[in-house]
């Protein structure tokens, strides 16, 4: 089934799968499987690289090729799924015999039947997501070196940077995914990440900046705004000035948040509360479509493109049950509109999937996960909301966060500038941002003209991991700011 | 071409092959991990059964080592010319290293095989007796108390080889079974709803497999949360329950005790080998020989021979674990720690945590209470680094005089862990196996506790 490519030059490790071969072999797959109401064959075959430094030292080097075939089978309303990374056709129906026996048993256990699977757009054809300069292309050695000379730059920068590491990690994945309904599709994704995390101080009293780029493109696109070591000296900076910054002081005020702050505001706060799957376990946003639940400056969607601005890193255009992965408007200016479906729980809302299923590795089943998730830009500049404030922060450079499923949230910005008469004042510590999200995006009012993709060197978890993006323009808020986090 | 067919020589060979390719491509040394295993998996949610999965995985990392420069490449696929791309590959990215004179791979030593991890029935253990375990264990927690809700839960059945070979000779392979579940949720009442509990067991044999056992301490653990009381702030005693000490403490010791952190100097332990670093109540050892925890195995990552590793005695601190790099950067001997999976070159890591019985009773640690709070669950930061924590308590009773009182809510508790273990002042005969930590309760002194 796979044919290795193998050439005893630089690139070999890339091997290509016969691709049409392989689309006909899952066909034939699923026109075997017996006593299913629903089958889907998904082979997807990853390679990723990885190179970690740590204070000069190499911490990781890693390449991992992971392939093979998830079969995943609806029989009398239950869900069986199973994986093998044989690709014999007798291995494979093995594998679906295995789903198909599974889910028949359980079924006899299981109260709450699948009712069925909404109608969706089901993708046909091939896919391939945007990327200038192939990451097959660029050998090893290059991928050590700006990964060791980033992190050197940072401790080089100044005396005062005691610790500094380096990350450098791509998949490479295709998919080839067909369906009982439909659904035949081939994707080629390619998704690099670099970032460099530069602690400024010593032990007892440090300062923590990072700096980073997390992409659905190439190596051309992910060196296209700054070199790598830019990146290691703008962490290092940044350190720098945090280890000499004092604590913002707590309290409820006017925030301006940047688009990676808004970001993790679209993703943490608001994205997972209308995940369907949580909605049906009792989220906040239950029962609320149609309602107002923010400001009407406020549009805010999860995209399976890269709209507005190019290389969104939770691209994907086709999800893993081969349904076209739109632009889906969670809310329009203040009112909501969707959730985030994939296609069992559109069918018990009655609307269409959204797109938004997705499987980490073949082995996975797919889970309803966001993608790009953002605000809609509005017409302001930062300048002007800056001007417009008489006491404030604005919060820059978005951190781990957290949020439960009544709305509350908590998460940290790496640094804060005091706003004091509509003027930038001083540069303080990283501080935790929290409210209540509905109650923030009811206190939005200026939204900013600009708009950036800016959380791409994260990973959502949600019993497996997700490659996500999420941004936007510049928004201003009410929320509490706290000191320490 | 592979054909499925898992048999050991089928695997020993090409683990062969994968050390002798890395070896004309030009490696000074090699090592081939390999693990197979099948896996039967039910998942439990919302109350109700929700889907079956089940896999076969199989997967080698090869580990290069060109004049000391360290190079790995992991595959799933195991067809002969898979295994020659992945050598290559791995000589190639050894070759575009930096070189690390502390590099090296551990020599051939003598290997006694474990018994009591291999389960022979499970290999006849289907999804049909999977599904039947996970429903067996939602319907025990439903059927203790109408007001369980289970949210989530599953229960798994695994069986596999793992096989190791280097070019110093080693060639190893062990089978191992695991049985293992997870239930999790709340008990609600008249819209009271108690603390989310979260309950697992673990065996590596089917007759030992106590679904019912877990689910009844989970419903017990929830309903008694019900209907709790604020009170408040206050300073007194702490009593860990086994999974509120792997919450609290396990992390904090495992981290500390290894050389790895204690080479990077983020370890509070560093230094201190000689030194008290709790009270007298407390012997920890890391020993992948007990058999109750899941982190039994008869070789370590590397090959190198499980043992039983005493790290605290009586409150002294004795020892660090290693493999083989980090024990070579001290000069001293590997204590069979190296640890990881197929897919990254070995870490050094705990396998079974235990924490040796103390003498009292629980009934005893709880009698001689004047004031605390007994824990079940921690929910919030610990930083194994400095040892702070700081959370909310989930499922605390209070303790006055000796007797259990009621369920508190909302009550914060903050502190160190170091600190604590100078104020440890209980430990019980009792213990729990989760995953792979064995503990007692543990009874603390001189704890802040924050009303909310």
């Amino acid at each position: 089934m796979i044919k290795d490519n193998l050439r005893a030059s630089a690139n070999s490790a890339t091997r290509k799968p016969r691709v049409t071969g392989l689309i006909d072999d899952l066909l034939s797959l699923l026109s075997s499987s017996k006593g299913t109401s629903y089958c889907e064959a998904r082979y997807h075959s990853r390679l990723m690289t990885e190179v970690i430094f740590v204070n000069g030292d190499l911490q990781r080097v890693r390449a991992v090729e992971n392939a093979g075939c998830g079969i995943r089978v609806l029989v009398d309303g239950c869900w069986g799924f199973s994986s093998t990374s044989n690709m014999e056709p007798g291995a494979l129906r093995e594998s679906l015999a295995q789903a198909t026996s599974s889910a028949r048993v359980l079924a006899q256990v299981k109260k709450n039947k699948v009712k069925g699977l909404a109608d969706s757009k089901m993708a046909r054809g091939e896919f391939r997501l945007k990327a200038s300069g192939n990451l097959r292309d660029i050998d090893i050695e290059q991928k050590i070196k700006i990964t060791k000379e980033a992190e050197q730059a940072a401790r080089k920068h100044s005396k005062l940077i005691k610790t500094a590491s380096s990350t450098y990690r791509e998949l490479l994945d295709y998919k080839a995914i067909v369906n009982s309904d439909g659904g035949e599709v081939e994707i080629h994704d390619s998704k690099p990440e670099f970032s460099v995390v530069a602690v400024a101080g010593k032990t007892s009293q440090t300062a923590t900046a990072h700096e980073g780029v997390g992409i659905t493109g190439g190596w051309n696109d992910l060196f296209a705004s700054k070199s790598h070591l830019d990146y290691g000296v703008e962490a290092a900076k940044r350190a720098e000035k945090l280890f000499a910054a004092r604590h913002a002081k707590g309290e409820k005020t006017t925030i301006i948040l940047d688009p990676g702050m808004v970001g993790l505001l679209s993703h943490e706060a608001i994205g997972h509360t209308v995940e369907a799957d949580f909605v049906l376990a009792g989220s906040i946003a239950r029962d609320r479509i149609g309602e107002k639940v923010a400001s009407e400056m406020v549009t805010l969607v999860d995209s399976g493109n890269s709209d507005n601005a190019d290389s969104a890193a939770g691209t994907i255009m086709v999800d893993d049950e081969g349904v076209i992965a739109d632009r889906t408007v969670i809310i329009e200016n203040g009112t909501l509109r969707s959730f985030l479906h994939n296609r069992e729980s559109a069918m018990i809302f009655g609307v269409p999937s959204t797109g938004n299923a997705r499987a980490f590795h073949y082995n996975d089943e797919p889970l309803i996960r966001m993608r790009n998730t953002f605000f809609e830009r509005g017409s302001e500049t930062l300048y002007e909301m800056i001007k417009e404030t008489s006491h404030g922060y604005l919060a820059k450079g978005a951190r781990n966060g957290q949020a439960d499923a009544n709305g509350e949230f908590m998460f940290g910005a790496e640094e804060a500038f005091l706003i004091e008469n509509g003027e930038i004042k001083e540069m303080l510590r990283g501080a935790s941002i929290s409210g209540n999200a509905f109650e923030v995006l009811k206190s939005i009012d200026m939204v900013g003209n600009s708009f950036k993709y800016d959380i791409g060197t994260g990973y959502c978890g949600k019993y497996q991991p997700a490659k996500v993006d999420g941004g936007g323009p510049h928004l201003r808020c009410t929320a509490v700011i706290g000191g320490l986090q | 071409m592979y054909r499925g067919d898992w048999r050991s020589p089928v695997v020993q060979d090409l683990l062969r092959h994968a050390i002798n390719d890395a070896e004309s491509h030009g490696a000074h040394d090699a090592e081939a991990f390999a693990s197979t295993s099948n896996e039967s998996e039910v998942f439990i949610e919302n109350n109700d059964i929700k889907q079956s999965k089940s896999q076969q995985l199989l997967s080698i990392g090869i580990r290069v080592l060109v004049n000391g420069s360290l190079g790995f490449y992991s595959t799933n696929i195991l067809t002969r010319d898979s295994i020659r791309t992945a050598a290559f590959m791995a000589v190639k990215i050894a070759r575009a290293s930096p070189k690390d004179r502390f590099n090296s791979l551990p020599g051939k030593r003598k290997v006694h095989l474990l018994r009591g991890v291999y389960d022979r029935s499970s290999e006849s253990f289907g999804s049909s007796d999977a599904a039947a375990a996970a429903a067996e264990m939602l319907e025990a927690a439903k059927s203790y108390d109408r007001r369980v809700t289970v949210d989530s839960g599953n229960f798994t059945a695994a069986r596999g080889t793992q096989f190791l070979a280097n070019s110093n000779g080693i060639e190893l392979r062990e089978k191992l079974s695991t049985f293992s579940w997870t239930i999790m949720g709340m008990a609600i009442q008249n819209g009271d709803v108690s603390s989310f509990d979260f309950q697992s067991g673990a065996a590596h044999f089917a007759r030992k497999i106590a679904v019912q056992k877990t689910a009844t301490e989970f419903a017990e653990a929830v309903t008694g949360s019900l209907g709790p009381r604020k009170i408040d702030s206050f300073r007194g005693e702490m009593l860990l329950t086994p999974s509120a000490a792997d919450e609290l403490i396990e992390e904090v010791i495992s981290h500390s005790i290894n050389s790895d952190a204690v080479q990077r100097r983020s370890s509070h332990f560093a230094g201190k080998i000689g030194k008290r670093v709790s009270t007298d109540l407390i012997t920890v050892e890391d020993d992948a020989t007990n058999t109750e925890g899941l982190g039994a195995s008869s070789f370590d990552r590397e090959g190198v021979a499980h043992r039983r590793n005493v790290v605290i005695e009586k409150g002294v601190l004795k020892k660090f674990l290693y493999n083989t790099y980090t024990a070579r950067k001290e000069g001293v001997r590997t204590t069979g720690n190296s640890g990881g999976s197929t897919s990254s070159p070995p870490s050094v890591s705990t396998t079974n945590l235990i924490v040796k019985p103390g003498r009292s009773s629980f009934d005893s640690l709880v009698s001689e209470m004047k004031r605390g709070i007994i824990i079940s669950r921690f929910s919030g930061n610990v930083n194994p680094v400095n040892g702070d924590f700081s959370g909310v308590v989930k499922g605390g009773r209070l303790v006055e005089n000796g007797n259990v009182l009621y369920p508190v809510k909302e009550v914060m508790v903050a502190g160190n862990v170091f600190e604590a273990l100078r104020n440890l002042n209980g430990v019980s005969k009792e213990r729990k196996v989760i995953i792979d930590s064995i503990l007692p309760y543990m009874r603390f002194d001189n704890i802040s506790f924050t009303a909310g």
